[in-house]
């Protein structure tokens, strides 16, 4: 079995929600064992988040200013964001749009490694689904850093993954909501 | 091939939601998200498993500005067909719906046109039955 086949998440962890209002703020905390200028560049290399971020980047995020098209990866229907940088301290911190979503991340050096936070906003009935699968590409950018690489696991990939199920229900239970219908029952009929 | 979805631009998916929910007594059939792309349907209740509407989050500068001069035109992005249209026009504006056109005879069917208030007009239409 290859190192793909064999992943399998470990238990929801490392995420917080926070509410104000109607907007939900998805917040992310991993530590790696990689320096930050090693973080920053996957974060913002179009060549490493094709590895394991949910979007293509059509150019590098790593210089403020910037318009990047992003690409969500196995939407179903072609879909594309042009997002700006509005922030990007290499190698501390990055913020940009995709699309109504906003995107910062914080680079922290720690005990020789990295402690990385994200925080993305979200809509609510979906905040578990997101948790899940940012869990997971966390996941694939440990092991892409690593030297390791297992390769995106994303939309699709991500979805008819039983550990992504599990997370998404675990975090649902987590943020006390009610974990979304997935799959939807005309594909659990087929 | 079938036609089971035909998309309509929307400004805003939650509002477009409560208005093809709340106004028109639409059914919500599929919802999901994967970053910021959201596929949500909706189908008529009289019509729940026909073909279903998918309010498409409109982000794109093409179909903003196709929506918008058709918009101003009076044209609209979509055509509902039923069976009493002075009855939908009479139970939709008494939900706070503004028509811009009251139901109107024109050649072969009635119509009336209403603002979705999500960038659209959506025509309903009755035909008119001729007797032989």
């Amino acid at each position: 079995m290859t190192d793909r086949e064999q992943y399998m998440p470990g238990p929801a962890n490392g995420v917080q929600i926070r509410k104000d209002g109607e907007k939900w703020t998805l917040i992310l905390v991993r530590e790696l064992r990689h320096s930050p200028e090693k973080v920053w560049q996957a974060l913002t290399d179009p060549a490493h988040l094709r590895e394991w971020a949910p979007f293509e980047a059509d150019g590098s995020l790593g210089t403020v200013g910037t318009t990047v098209k992003l690409t969500t990866v196995g939407a179903p229907t072609p879909h594309v964001s042009e997002t700006k940088v509005t922030r990007a301290d290499a190698p501390k911190a990055l913020v940009y749009n995709w699309g109504n979503h906003d995107i910062r991340w914080e680079l922290e050096a720690f005990g020789g490694g990295t402690r990385l936070t994200l925080w993305t906003n979200i809509g609510r009935r979906f905040i578990s689904m997101g948790a899940a699968g940012w869990h997971i590409c966390f996941d694939v950018l440990d092991r892409l850093l690593s030297g390791t690489p297992i390769g995106r696991m994303v939309g699709p990939d991500a979805m008819k993954f039983g550990g992504w199920q599990r997370l998404n229900a675990e975090y649902a239970k987590q943020f006390g909501i009610e974990a979304p219908n997935w799959p939807p029952q005309a594909a659990q009929e087929s | 091939m079938k036609i089971k979805v035909t998309s309509i631009y929307v400004d805003d998916q939650d509002k477009a939601l409560r208005f093809y929910a709340d106004v028109l007594g639409f059914t919500k059939k599929t919802d999901f998200s994967q970053g910021p792309y959201r596929w949500l349907t909706v189908a008529p209740a009289e019509d729940p498993n026909g073909t279903e509407l998918q309010l498409a989050l409109n982000n794109n500068p093409a179909a903003k500005a196709y929506q918008e001069a058709i918009f101003q035109q009076g044209q609209p992005a979509a055509m509902f067909f039923t069976d009493d249209v002075k009855g939908d026009y009479e139970r939709i504006a008494a939900r706070g719906a503004e028509f811009t056109m009251p139901p109107t005879g024109v050649t072969g069917s009635t119509i009336a046109m209403l603002n979705d208030t999500c960038g659209n007009l959506i025509q309903l239409t009755q035909l008119a039955h001729y007797s032989r």
